[in-house]
């Protein structure tokens, strides 16, 4: 047993230093984007052109939105890898016409479908106490093994008025997906800092078992967090299916992946956020630039995925060497 | 820190649902499926779980340390294409070595750095499938006679697949059960702390358990690819979560310290029977990832884990 | 204790040498000194007590011996050379051999596999199981412990687990033996059996040191006495030259009386805070009857293990399927069932505060404020915007003498006592007025001990109620009103405090209910 005697710095830390420490605290989306857009600049900088970032930027609405309910998901120790089922399944009910209803009909059951895919995550996980990963990806497997027999039989069609009008349309230079996301993003935030369920989310993320003994209805957190996941993820794909313009079996098949890795570069590790809901948000611009960047290097989807793979990996390193110990 | 404690049969974890559901699914298939008797349909089963049988058992050293690899799959794509791709002699020990270095990445990024397993594995999993659709981005190509002998032929009237079945499981019972590096890894997995106050290594062993299941992963790749004499970027993609569930339903805990070679035999055969029975009574193979889904579901909500969160 | 025979035990000798000499061994932990400057000599052939109250240091000193730990200045001399060891591995070669509190068994691996793990006996390069097990038997026959060797440990009751970590010590043959708390976890005849043990390996020249705070054992089998305080080394010498109030005059450094605030004694109509009816913590086993008046600290004594931790658990709504009625009567006489979950418990008003305060009770990486404010929000919804008063947090900094920057400090900073005080803080934040406590000192210095019994008694000197577990009798004996003991998960006795002796106490957790009539 350790014994104590109160022991404080009495010394104030010189401030250059605690400015230099926090910047170095600052996620890795931020270093990382600077650096991306540095090397654009030397190598490809046709990439640099205002038109094509706000291109860039549109396509990373649909990652933003599902960084909001991964970055949730994770710093509650959990994570959801359902988001490429729930995006096929979405796209599907929107576009195959199997259901004759009218499109805001539609777009309610999809939101509807979302609660229920993410309750159904959060009882096996906050209470059968099961595996997040595999639950999550058992989850997808289900999801996409139905949509795939179901499309077999009809195929997915063109995606609804509504959906292309977000997707596609800009306000002024600004794409109104962009402004979907930042709709989202800040009342989000918002919430996470100031309410009950914030502090919970914090609480439990710093330790799970003293939340548990200490009557924080940690079930209740959790079951809201993935179905507020499960519901980004749906608006997610409303945004990709509003800009591809067809339904696809495709769509929204990496955005599990690409959220994780913005997510960790974002800062958020598991039971922890230093990153607030910029650096996530960064981060997932940052990916989207990258893939870009390396699409224009010639690497196809093999080298993204490539590229997928290794940024994880690298990212969860730096931040486990960093500090972050994650437990089993 | 308690662990898990052993159940009806000790820390081999067999029960009720381990031992009777092969059973279940065996009596199932004999009085529903027609053809379930016929040599064509034995040799048929035995010739789709032996890959899973080698890929489980590799996981299974995974699990029993408490860890998960979901990047065996990859491993078994990316040597497909590597053997279609290089000359005969190159083609295995170069697989090999590449099955070595996943479990070698996968081992430093969770035993030395403290990455989460499933993290580590689902990234280094992206990365190979990358990595084996940019050597080859389709199916086809020639594999090495020898290769494709090896997987298909017989040898005393018995299919080559058993042979390989029967391998794997010696090769995996010796290191569990008659090697002191076995009797480590239920300790490992019971409880890590208390195992390295006896004086037994902890990094060692787990980075061992990674590359063993990678090259479990290879190993069941150079088989699939020679019985399908064909190269597949694409052809290991259901292994991951299968032989998760495999193991699972096999009565191997996923937190470690619990589980057995027969466990993980049967846990591989109930799947086998589950997707035959798919194909004799015509479902769509669709609903395999369904089903696969769906039984993964079942299989972890009957496994009482202690740790909260992922 | 006095209620087991031993052999006598031979005296002290010194003819043997010096085993074991601690130098200057300082040690810190973040910031916090554990050790500072300890140095005193260990002899062979003796039995030597590392005494000293909570938190002063005696697992640290003796971990560092084990291997566990490093000094930061120092060193350990071993039969004259200095101890440089790594790891616990090591250690073993080198000849220590260490019986640990928490059983460092494997629960999925049998007896016999526990024994030898880490040099398991081999032929042919394959681990030879046959050898194994004949050699675990003879090992258990040797110390007259009766098991079948190939049970798995997790299916053994805890003294016999406990008598398996003791077997594996034995079987090293080591110069040096470290026993921390051995007969917390046995019954009256594994404690025997221990002691005849220790008699004989202190016979063969063997160094015993022997961690333990209770008066009774160090007298009665300990032929040198080392006493520990705050980190540092009081006093060394022959046990024989001290008694009993002396000895812990030099572990707690004061009188005991000052240590605890006075009592109050609880009027007659004091209301019913808490009340237990036939409660089970687990269905079918032993049930527990009785109620906590407002105003009043009950105590669960006895021996460890005996059920104490589970009926405070399942009260608290950790206990999975509990049987039986437990009640929180409010001020206005209304009353709530406990149900068997967290949540609904503190709604009741009841708060629980865990005795492993950094894995279950604190949030480490979060603030003071973050984790006294957590209290406030006990009835708010989820929703809601969190209304955490600051002011209120400092006031209650400020009343309980919380020593820290201020309240933005992370409390994994702390010293142990200010943690304890925040966790207490959290609850006295959130309202509750019932307080279940396990360990309310574990790991707290002496000074702030004084403070957190201050802190309960005032606590239920305003209206509240507090039940708790204590594995220190003098904590029963001088902060509680009531004291209940436990053996085998049933109420054995009920005795006041004040009047209470030490003997008494242990008594009735030794031999259990006396023969008149059934207790409330």
């Amino acid at each position: 047993m350790t014994q104590p005697t109160a022991d404080f710095p009495m010394v104030a830390t010189p401030r250059r230093e605690a400015i230099v420490a926090r910047l170095l605290a600052l996620p890795i989306s931020y270093f990382g984007t600077l650096a991306l857009l540095a090397c654009a600049g030397l190598l490809r900088p046709n990439l640099l052109q205002p038109f094509l970032l706000l291109l860039i930027l549109r396509q990373t609405a649909p990652l933003g939105v599902a960084v909001l309910g991964q970055s949730l998901c994770v710093r509650l120790l959990s994570i959801d890898l359902s988001y490429g089922g729930v995006a096929m399944a979405v796209s599907y009910i929107m576009t195959s016409g199997y259901l004759p209803l009218s499109e805001p009909a539609l777009i309610l059951i999809c939101l509807l479908f979302g609660v229920a895919v993410g309750a159904t995550n959060a009882f096996f996980i906050a209470r059968l106490n099961a595996s997040s990963v595999i639950v999550t990806l058992a989850m997808a497997l289900i999801l996409g093994g139905v949509v795939t027999a179901f499309s077999q039989l009809r195929a997915p069609g063109d995606a609804p008025a509504f959906l292309r009008y977000v997707g596609q349309v800009r306000i002024g230079i600004l794409p109104i997906a962009v402004l979907v996301w930042c709709a989202l993003l800040v009342p989000v935030a918002a919430f996470l800092r100031t309410s009950t369920f914030g502090r919970y989310v914090e609480a439990i993320g710093a330790s799970p078992r003293a939340a548990l003994a200490s009557g924080i209805p940690y079930v209740r957190v959790v079951f809201l967090a993935h179905v507020l996941s499960s519901l980004f993820a749906v608006v997610s794909a409303f945004l990709i299916l509003g800009f591809v313009g067809v339904g696809s079996l495709s769509i929204g098949a990496d955005l599990a992946l690409n959220s994780l890795a913005a997510v960790i570069l974002g800062g958020v590790s598991f039971g922890s956020d230093r990153g607030g809901a910029l650096g996530p948000s960064v981060a997932g611009f940052m990916l989207m630039f990258c893939f870009n960047l390396l699409t224009s290097f010639g690497l196809g989807e093999p080298g993204k995925q490539m590229a997928q793979g290794a940024i994880i990996a690298l990212a969860a390193v730096a931040y486990a060497v960093r500090g972050g110990k994650q437990e089993k | 820190m308690s662990a898990a404690r052993p159940g009806l049969f000790g820390r081999s974890g067999l029960g009720v649902v381990s031992l009777g559901l092969p059973v279940v699914m065996f009596v199932l298939l004999a009085f529903g499926a027609q053809d379930f008797f016929s040599v064509e349909n034995v040799t048929n089963v035995n010739n789709q779980i032996t890959a899973l049988a080698i890929v489980s058992l590799g996981q299974l050293l995974v699990a029993l340390i408490g860890g998960m690899d979901i990047s065996v799959g990859s491993a078994i794509s990316l040597t497909s294409v590597i053997l279609v791709s290089l000359g005969s002699w190159v083609a295995v020990p170069v697989a090999l070595a590449l099955g070595v270095a996943i479990g070698l990445t996968n081992g430093v990024g969770v035993a030395l750095f403290g990455v989460h397993p499933l993290i580590m594995t689902l990234a280094s999993m992206t990365f190979v499938q990358g990595l084996a659709l940019l050597i080859r981005s389709g199916a086809g190509g020639t594999v090495p006679t020898v290769l494709v002998d090896l997987a298909q032929g017989h040898v005393f009237w018995l299919p080559a697949a058993l042979y390989w079945c029967i391998a794997a499981i010696a090769f995996a019972s010796l290191l569990l059960y008659g090697l002191r590096f076995g009797l480590r890894l239920f300790a490992i997995g019971s409880n890590a702390q208390s195992a390295a106050l006896n004086g037994v290594r902890v990094a060692g062993p787990r980075l061992t358990c990674y590359v063993l299941c990678s090259l479990s992963g290879v190993v069941a790749g150079v088989y699939l690819t020679g019985r399908i004499a064909a190269g597949d970027p694409s052809m290991g993609q259901p292994f991951g979560l299968d032989s998760v569930t495999a193991v699972a339903l096999g009565g191997v805990q996923l937190s470690g310290g619990v589980g057995s070679v027969l466990g993980a035999t049967l846990g591989t055969i109930t799947l086998g029977l589950i997707t035959n029975g798919m194909n004799l009574l015509g479902v769509s193979p669709f609903f395999r990832g369904v089903l696969t889904g769906l039984l993964l579901l079942c299989a972890i909500s009957l496994q009482r884990r202690k740790a909260i969160g992922i | 204790m006095q209620t087991h025979a031993h052999a006598p035990s031979s005296p002290v000798s010194g003819e043997l040498g010096i085993a074991v000499e601690f130098c200057g061994i300082t040690k810190q932990f973040a910031r916090i000194a554990a050790l500072t400057d300890v140095s005193f000599a260990g002899e062979a052939g003796t039995v030597h007590a590392i005494t000293g109250e909570n938190g002063a240091g005696k697992s640290t000193l003796m971990k560092m011996l084990a291997g566990a730990h490093a000094a930061d200045a120092g060193e350990i001399l071993l039969g004259g050379r200095p101890l440089l060891v790594a790891n616990p591995a090591e250690a073993r070669s080198a000849g220590v051999a260490t019986v640990f509190q928490e059983a460092t068994l494997l629960p999925n691996l049998t007896v016999a596999e526990n024994l030898f793990l880490g040099r398991e006996p081999r032929r042919n390069g394959l681990i030879d199981r046959g050898a194994m097990r004949r050699q675990a038997e003879d090992i258990l026959e040797k110390i007259g412990v009766d098991l079948n060797v190939n049970v798995a440990c997790g299916d053994l009751a805890v003294s016999e687990q406990y008598l398996v970590e003791i077997a594996k010590a034995t079987a090293q043959d080591a110069r040096v033996v470290i026993y921390d708390e051995p007969t917390a976890a046995l019954d009256a005849q594994g404690v025997e059996k221990l002691f005849r043990l220790i008699d004989e390996q202190k016979r063969s020249g063997k160094l015993i040191f022997y961690i333990s705070h209770r008066m009774g054992e160090i007298f009665d089998i300990c032929d040198t006495t080392t006493v520990l305080k705050d980190g540092r080394h009081v006093r060394t010498c022959r046990t024989a030259e001290l008694t009993r109030d002396g000895l812990v005059a030099l572990m707690v450094g004061r009188e005991i009386g000052h240590l605890y605030p006075p009592r109050k004694p609880r009027p007659a109509e004091a209301p019913v805070a808490l009340s237990v009816d036939d409660f089970a913590p687990i269905r079918g086993g032993p049930a527990v009857s009785f109620s906590v008046y407002r105003g009043e600290i009950v105590g669960l004594a006895g021996l460890e293990g005996q059920g104490q931790r589970d009926i405070v658990r399942a009260l608290a709504g950790i206990a999975a399927s509990p049987a039986g009625e437990a009640r929180k009567h409010d001020r206005q006489g209304r009353q709530t069932r406990l149900r068997p979950s967290v949540v609904a418990v503190v709604k009741a008003g009841v708060g629980f505060i865990p005795e492993d305060r950094k894995s279950e009770g604190l949030y480490l990486s979060l603030s003071i404020e973050r984790n006294i404010g957590l209290g406030m929000l006990r009835r708010a919804p989820l929703a809601s915007r969190a209304q955490i008063d600051k002011e209120r947090i400092r006031q209650l900094m400020r009343a309980m003498n919380v020593r820290a920057r201020d309240a933005r400090q992370v409390v994994s900073a702390l010293s142990g006592g200010n943690q304890q005080k925040v966790m207490i803080g959290r609850w006295l934040a959130a309202g509750i007025d019932v307080l279940l406590v396990e360990e309310p000192t574990r790991g707290v210095d002496v000074g702030a001990k004084a403070e957190i019994y201050r802190l309960l008694r005032e606590f239920a000197d305003q209206g509240g109620a507090v039940l708790l577990t204590s594995t220190e009798l003098t904590e029963h004996l001088g902060l509680c009103d009531r004291i209940l003991v436990v053996r085998g998960g049933e109420i054995v006795a009920q005795l006041p405090a004040a009047s209470a002796t030490e003997e008494m106490v242990m008594r009735y957790a030794l031999l259990g209910r006396p023969q008149e009539g059934p207790v409330q």
